[in-house]
């Protein structure tokens, strides 16, 4: 997934030995990739940069528990995605939970959240992607990181396992879960469109 | 024709290793339109849902990051404890290996030395280192025996100071006396067997005479010992006893006395 320098591992020796100036080029050298991981997950420019920077710092505090004979890059790649679910999953928790308080006070009736656009403003928005960003949001969190490691990360089902912290066949069948909605969810938007 | 299901298709489309079974689905997949056709679509459908690109980010990107992030981190301390935990730890680890090691090492001694069979080993005493102690006891005996014999030849018969002593003496020179007799009698040496019979006689009345030793007993047995000539036959057979241990041989030259 990274290959790990010999640089990351005296960084990493020089910032538990004091010198917290050597995690900058840590920082430096991995930003890029947590990024992108970040924005394919969160679908969000703005998440994404705040993931990135929760992951340093989720990385930075555990870097005692860092065992050397690991690779840094996956190590903090892995803390990314972890906390790019978490964005995703508090963000639909908040997103839901704000349109059931959205009662109407006459019908005293909840609406039910309808995360995914529709095709009439598929068509007025014309964004490249949109399509695919509206089946996306038809998968959960973890069927949603498992498929952007595997379509998009081009990790293995051991990796994703490994990031998502669930066994590789699980994450296998997230995998097939994902793909399966996905088809039928851009089936559904073609024939609306 | 059995056709491949979604998720081997799915598997497929991803690259997914399975061994013989994916050279089988490949070659299903050449020969089955239907898969075939299955399996375009479902590529399609995943083509469609390209990898995002995300935004660019500039060089200076991860320095940005660096430097929103910095103030909120604390510094490591460069902390002994820290060190002297590892190190305590491998200490307490090498430590317990080390005992493991010489408990299973113990173990297995036991073990094998339970297998092997036992010999035990006693080993009788040379007989010359037998012999010698046969010597020196009866040296020692023959010694304290001259002792009371003399103490006897020049005992005041009126006196009763002496008796008591002498009797007590008498009394624990007896079952030496018949050890030794015993010896004698192993070694066939007679003139040595004689003396300590005719020893024994006297060390028997000395020592259990019933109403003590009066003026007559101690006469009448000044006069055996003298009539025998034991106390000289005793200071002979003790004279020979250097010799027989020095030579190593145990007969007499039979009837010397």
């Amino acid at each position: 997934m990274h290959c790990m320098g010999k640089n990351d591992h005296e960084a990493i020796r020089a910032v538990l030995g004091g010198d917290k100036e050597a995690f900058g080029a840590l920082v430096m050298r991995h930003s890029h990739s947590l990024f992108r991981v970040a924005f394919r997950i969160t679908g969000n420019e703005a998440d994404a940069e705040d993931v990135v920077q929760e992951a340093f710092l989720r990385g930075y505090r555990k870097l005692e528990s860092f065992e050397s004979r690991s690779d840094f890059g996956t190590w903090i790649y892995r803390i990314a995605v972890h906390c790019a679910l978490d964005r995703i999953k508090s963000s639909r928790a908040n997103e839901a939970s704000r349109l059931a308080e959205e009662t109407d006070p006459e019908l005293d009736d909840v609406q039910v959240a309808d995360l995914a656009a529709g095709p009439d403003r598929l068509l007025l928005s014309g964004e490249i992607g949109a399509l695919q960003q509206t089946a996306m949001q038809s998968l959960t969190p973890t069927e949603r990181t498992a498929f952007v490691l595997r379509h998009m990360e081009d990790c293995s089902t051991e990796e994703i396992g490994a990031a998502l912290g669930i066994a590789p066949n699980a994450a296998k069948q997230a995998v097939f879960r994902a793909v399966q909605k996905l088809r039928f969810r851009l089936a559904t938007l073609r024939v609306k469109v | 024709m059995k056709h491949l299901t979604e998720e081997e298709l799915i598997g497929e489309a991803f690259g997914e290793r399975r061994g013989k079974s994916e050279a089988a689905n490949e070659q299903h997949l050449a020969t089955c339109a239907e898969c075939a056709q299955a399996y375009a679509a479902l590529q399609n459908d995943l083509a469609e849902v390209a990898p995002v690109e995300p935004p660019a980010r500039d060089a200076n990107y991860g320095e940005r990051v660096w430097q929103s992030l910095a103030p909120s981190l604390a510094v490591y301390r460069a902390d002994k404890r820290r060190w002297l935990r590892t190190g305590l730890w491998k200490g307490l680890s090498y430590a317990a290996a080390c005992a493991l090691l010489v408990a299973c090492a113990f173990y297995a001694g036991r073990q094998w030395e339970q297998r092997q069979p036992h010999i035990t080993v006693v080993k009788s005493a040379p007989p010359e280192v037998k012999q010698h102690v046969v010597l020196v006891v009866l040296s020692d005996h023959l010694d304290r025996s001259e002792r009371l014999l003399v103490e006897l030849k020049h005992a005041d018969a009126g006196s009763t100071e002496m008796v008591s002593p002498m009797r007590d003496e008498a009394r624990s020179l007896l079952a030496a006396n018949r050890e030794c007799r015993q010896n004698a009698k192993q070694i066939d040496d007679p003139a040595l067997a004689t003396a300590l019979e005719h020893l024994d006689r006297l060390l028997g009345e000395l020592a259990n005479q019933p109403e003590g030793l009066n003026t007559a007993t101690i006469l009448r047995l000044q006069d055996e010992m003298n009539a025998d000539g034991l106390l000289f036959k005793v200071r002979v057979l003790r004279s020979r006893i250097p010799d027989q241990q020095t030579t190593g041989t145990n007969r007499s030259k039979g009837g010397t006395i």
